[in-house]
């Protein structure tokens, strides 16, 4: 019996789907054929009833009402407002989080206890901690109201970008919340640039501040792209968005139903989509022009 | 060397320097923004009813008091089973979840990572568009593929939905995409199987995105009860997520405020302890790993 060889290619494709199969299964069950019924339904009239789900295609119909009713405007303009607010978020926890990173990367004591501390906001920006926070208003700095900051941003702007922006200054704790992750991406690649590195431009005597701009950001810029889109979608999925409160609470709305919320959750989607391109062509053109130095 | 600022350290200094001083003057009153919520968490559940509503807020509790959890445990859930069955079903849930979502992440990753196949692109763009989906806006499409393949009421549904989360690969992919491939390629040139080289190099190397995943999956499952209101009917396999938010939800108003407060105390208690025995490891990210 002749032994059959498998070409090298197909042996390598073989092997890494079997490392891939378990998870591409269970995220086909329970995340992909979910999103493309919520795809259907999207553009269909369901309806709950007692003998189960009636769904009847209904073309545009769901999408039409957002455009047109009450419930629709409101989820636009939380949707509107979270563009804004993502604009000024992303840049200054990203901005956070490098320098935050760089100075747990630096001999001090107790080093082990501050990155401790500046991961911790990890398990609170999650969960039922966070949502108590802000229900209680502990999660906002009241200083910034009593010395008319926010009335100065009302007097500065044009109201529908007075909101978003009051919203990011007096929300800056929580933002400062969201950036446990990212700082921890930013030590694991602060650490994988050679010391060496950093001698030999010592050597040709290159100063603290050149060093930190010519090799520790072009090293770090690969991550800034990874560290924006994880911080996109934390904010994005967090459960205290307004959006999303929208479409939760349009779920089992009578006049609304399941169909318009899977509707405004595809509109929300294709958003952030939209939001993620804009990010991802900003650093592309950022990381090739580090490169090319 | 007072010039090495931005150098990649691998020693924890033991001893104080002047020149560390600037540096702590940064870090160090941002710690207590860091950790205000958690002070704030473990004070609130201990004041009594009439200090939670001062205005301005305090955050140290004045007047000490246990009545908000003596309150909790006098309400009784309206099923009588006992709340050792809920903690137990909670305990094997995250523990299942938690071993295979990290085995399962892992072994992914370092395919999409780290080896060639037909595909790898297309499924690394599918898992960053799926991160971006709204996980609530699938609970009724997922309700139904529960119930077809016959899970409703059954305990493994606690279980698969929070196998293939699309946030765990992301992390996991990143920290693995740091691994430089000419160590892989070496172990391979000493006749390493793709297997071995997952097991005694990759899982080894990750341990600080292990640790990572472990607290962040640790708290979504731990904390979620969604799964035991949509999916279960029979309160014997329900979780003590689930038991927490009936004993809060049934009293309204003021008395409430504070049960929640102890209530969430509770909950979040076991998040930091799994934060603590963890923190260690992933702040350690890749320093003893021998790489660069």
């Amino acid at each position: 019996m002749r032994k059959k060889v498998l070409k090298r290619k197909t042996r390598e494709t073989l092997v890494a789907w079997s490392f891939m199969s378990i998870w591409a299964i269970g995220f086909l069950m329970f995340t992909m054929i979910p999103i493309f019924t919520s795809l259907y339904y999207s553009l269909s009239d369901v309806v709950l009833s007692g003998e189960g789900i009636v769904v009847t295609f209904s073309g545009f119909d769901n999408y039409v009402q957002i455009f047109s009713s009450a419930e629709g405007f409101n989820f636009l303009r939380s949707v509107l407002d979270f563009s804004i607010e993502i604009l000024f978020k992303v840049p200054i926890i990203t901005v956070f989080a490098i320098i935050i990173a760089v100075l747990l990367n630096q001999k001090i004591k107790a080093r082990g206890f501050f990155r401790a501390i500046y991961f911790l906001p990890v398990i609170i920006a999650s969960g039922p901690v966070i949502s108590q926070l802000i229900n209680q208003g502990a999660a906002t700095i009241p200083v910034i109201e009593e010395l008319g900051f926010i009335n100065f941003i009302n007097e500065t702007f044009t109201e529908g970008l007075a909101r978003p922006i009051g919203n990011v200054f007096s929300e800056l704790i929580v933002i400062l919340w969201f950036s446990g992750v990212q700082i921890l991406l930013f030590i694991a690649a602060l650490q994988k640039i050679d010391t060496a590195t950093y001698e030999a431009a010592m050597i040709d005597g290159a100063g603290v501040w050149e060093s930190f701009w010519k090799i520790t950001i072009p090293s770090l810029s690969n991550m800034v792209l990874v560290s924006v889109v994880f911080t996109i979608i934390n904010l994005a999925t967090f459960s205290e968005n307004e959006a999303i409160q929208h479409i939760k609470t349009n779920m089992f709305a009578l006049e609304t139903g399941f169909g318009f919320s899977s509707a405004i959750a595809w509109l929300y989607f294709l958003v952030l989509a939209v939001i993620l391109a804009v990010f991802f062509l900003l650093f592309k053109g950022f990381s090739k022009d580090r490169g090319r130095r | 060397m007072a010039r090495s600022k931005f150098l990649g350290t691998k020693i924890n200094p033991s001893r104080f320097h002047k020149s560390q001083i600037k540096y702590l003057l940064i870090l160090s009153p941002l710690v207590a923004f860091m950790a205000l919520p958690l002070i704030y968490i473990f004070n609130v559940a201990f004041k009594p009813l009439e200090e939670l509503f001062f205005y301005p807020p305090t955050f140290i509790v004045q007047r000490f008091t246990m009545s908000n959890f003596v309150r909790l445990f006098s309400v009784t859930g309206a099923s009588g089973i006992p709340m050792s069955r809920y903690l137990f079903n909670s305990i094997i849930v995250t523990v299942l979840v938690l071993f295979f979502s990290v085995l399962i992440s892992t072994m992914a990753g370092y395919a999409l990572s780290k080896l060639n196949f037909k595909g790898k692109k297309l499924m690394n763009e599918i898992n960053t568009v799926a991160l971006m989906f709204v996980g609530i806006a699938v609970m009724i499409p997922r309700y139904l593929i529960v119930e077809k393949l016959g899970l409703i009421d059954n305990f493994f549904v606690h279980v698969l939905p929070y196998l293939a989360i699309p946030v765990g690969l992301f992390l996991v992919k990143q920290f693995i995409d740091q691994i430089p491939d000419e160590l892989l390629d070496a172990a391979r040139i000493d006749g390493a199987r793709e297997l071995q080289i997952y097991t005694k190099i990759i899982l080894p190397l990750i341990r600080p995105a292990i640790a990572t995943i472990v607290i962040l999956s640790f708290q979504s499952v731990w904390n979620s009860a969604d799964t035991s209101t949509v999916y279960i009917n029979n309160d014997n396999l329900k979780t003590f997520a689930f038991y927490m938010n009936t004993l809060t939800s049934g009293t309204n108003g003021v008395a409430g405020q504070g049960m929640a407060a102890a209530a969430s105390l509770i909950m979040f208690v076991p998040n930091f302890v799994i934060f603590l025995v963890m923190q260690s490891k992933v702040m350690d990210t890749m320093a003893h790993s021998g790489i660069k």
